[in-house]
């Protein structure tokens, strides 16, 4: 197996070992992305040297010292929403280009305290806002395994590089599904992790009450491995939540012990008939193993959609408002206040990001906010009250995690209600605050589908061990030939 | 349509965005068609639901006041288009511009 095939457990455990240098794995690393890269155009912005000034350091410690750090000299992938003091931070807008962080986000400095090596910043839907990374500012990327569909978004860099084997993981955000959507496209492993599990302190903010960072990675275990390193409370971050993370081995279950909930609403209507199909395969599966399946109704999913497309580019309004041309990023030239506030935002906003600037601050306006921003803020207490009462009867729901495989540069570019209903199976988890799970479930015709695993509040360990299970019932498959090594 | 690109224009210029006339004639069809979706929220009575401001129940965090060391200006300043001193420099707000 060459080096860039490991995951994150097994480089970490050989260069713990000292059988691999953490100079080695980042050689390697660098070599693989110097040959997919330029197809895959995955990455907003490379620092070999950096890597390997990080992995010196690496490599110079003791083993023993080594056996403190869960991912001892792992090359990383972190989304370009998320600051860097060594790296520009450029959220895939022309607003921020070259904005260099004054301070690293909790995530990165967590990362690294991990010994983890952040090899660059991945490509993404200007400030996380798309489903596919063609609304970068920058540049496309492509799906590894078809050049010609999208890797999804926003995390589109990161769910591409994971899967291109460049890196064996990255770290994505998910607002509603931007890991867990690309995770699926690209047939890798995404978590979005509870509300307020991981700090967002240097996540550059979309929507407040929905924004989470997690891992994208090749399988469980890694995924498990990344949540327990960058979980947990971070005073820098009011919304991070108290709890402890468990850690450990996790003990995976018997799927008799396992009741999994089967909602109807995600089941019908807008489901690609094949995504369907392979729903349907995989629930035969479970309940072949002795899973109990227990059909249930979440009735108000079929208002998610509306509900997170008003709460979401409201937030949005008000975050966005910073990019003003004073303290930092683009600005353009003016002289008169007013002016320049208008034409820098015009000229450094994308039309997505000018969209939903529009959307949300005519949800927030005086005789608008009533109508929209506080109803859909109700409905999303409905929404929540759903899941509540769902995993009363259950451990975990099972759902697709998009209702169709990736699809081709351009098809929704044009339609942005077509590309916002994509959203449908994955932005009730961000309006519920729960964690989710998107795992490969082999491909249709060539091209990866995910499904999805949704567990009640803070139940992440539970969740990622009935995760964990599937995978060894239905392993990942073979990875894309990508970069001429298949 | 429920939209007018006057009231777009109205959000533009509220949301500090300047819109072109075909951008505002565009962004009014985009948007019309997404509030028209988002009117299905009005099938649901929601009189006596609480809105959801917080997903996951936080008391407010409190911490002591200690004295710590903030941002240096130099760093704060380091990325300010217009660096005047150790100030953001702006367009001239009084007498209607200029510098």
């Amino acid at each position: 197996m060459a080096i860039h095939e490991f995951g994150v457990r097994e480089l970490a455990d050989r260069i713990r070992a000292k059988e691999l240098s953490a100079g080695e794995a980042v050689a390697a690393i660098f070599d693989r992305i110097d040959k997919t890269e330029p197809i895959i155009q995955a990455f907003l912005h490379l620092d070999p040297e950096y890597a390997r000034r990080r992995a010196k350091v690496i490599d110079q410690l003791s083993a023993e010292e080594l056996q403190h750090l869960p991912l001892a000299g792992v090359p990383i992938a972190v989304k370009d929403n998320m600051t860097t003091i060594s790296m520009p931070t450029t959220a895939g807008s022309k607003i921020l280009k070259g904005f260099m962080s004054p301070y690293n986000a909790t995530v990165v400095d967590r990362l690294e305290a991990a010994g983890a090596i952040i090899v660059g910043k991945t490509n993404l839907d200007e400030f996380a806002m798309g489903s596919s990374t063609e609304h970068s500012a920058y540049h496309i990327t492509r799906n590894p395994w078809d050049t010609n569909r999208v890797p999804g978004g926003s995390s589109g860099g990161s769910a591409a590089a994971v899967a291109a084997r460049m890196v064996p993981a990255a770290l994505g955000s998910d607002t509603g599904g931007s890991i867990r959507q690309p995770a699926s496209y690209c047939g890798v492993t995404g978590l979005k992790p509870t509300y307020g599990r991981v700090s967002r302190y240097g996540l550059i903010a979309f929507a407040s009450s929905l924004d989470q960072i997690g891992p994208l990675t090749r399988n469980v275990e890694d995924a498990r491995l990344l949540y327990e390193v960058i979980a947990g409370h971070d005073p820098l971050d009011a919304t991070s939540l108290p709890q402890t993370v468990e850690s450990g081995r996790p003990s995976l279950p018997d799927w008799r012990d396992v009741r999994i909930g089967v909602p109807k609403e995600y089941d019908g209507e807008g489901i690609a008939p094949r995504v369907q199909a392979r729903y349907h395969e995989v629930l035969a599966l479970l309940q072949e193993q002795g899973a109990q399946l227990v059909e249930l109704s979440l009735p108000h999913t079929r208002y998610a959609i509306a509900t997170y497309y008003l709460v979401a580019p409201a937030e949005a309004s008000s975050n966005l408002s910073r990019f003003d041309g004073v303290r930092y990023g683009f600005r353009a030239e003016s002289n008169e206040l007013l002016p320049m506030y208008e034409r820098t935002r015009a000229e450094g906003f994308g039309s997505e990001v000018t969209r939903r600037i529009l959307l949300g601050t005519h949800a927030l306006s005086a005789g608008y906010y009533d109508a929209y921003y506080l109803k859909a803020q109700k409905v999303r207490t409905l929404i929540r009250r759903d899941f509540e009462l769902a995993f009363g009867q259950v451990d975990v729901i099972l759902a697709p995690t998009t209702p169709d495989i990736a699809f081709q540069f351009g098809e929704k570019s044009q339609d942005p209600l077509q590309m916002y209903l994509s959203d449908v199976y994955t932005v009730t988890a961000n309006l519920a605050g729960i964690p989710g799970i998107s795992t490969p479930a082999g491909l249709i015709g060539g091209v990866p589908v995910g499904i999805q695993w949704l567990g009640a509040a803070l139940q992440e360990t539970r969740l990622l061990e009935i995760a964990q299970a599937f995978e060894h019932l239905w392993p990942a498959q073979p990875w894309p030939s990508v970069g001429g090594d298949l | 349509m429920s939209l007018s690109q006057e009231q777009v224009k109205h959000v533009a210029r509220l949301a500090r965005i300047r819109l072109e006339s075909e951008d505002a004639a565009r962004m009014t069809v985009h948007l019309d068609a997404v509030l028209e979706y988002m009117t299905q929220l009005n099938e649901l009575n929601t009189d006596d639901i609480d809105p959801t401001m917080h997903v996951i129940p936080l008391t407010m965090p409190l911490r002591d006041d200690q004295v710590r060391t903030s941002l240096p200006v130099e760093e704060a300043l380091k990325n300010a288009p217009d660096r005047r001193d150790n100030m953001f420099g702006v367009p001239r707000i009084m007498d209607g511009g200029d510098r």
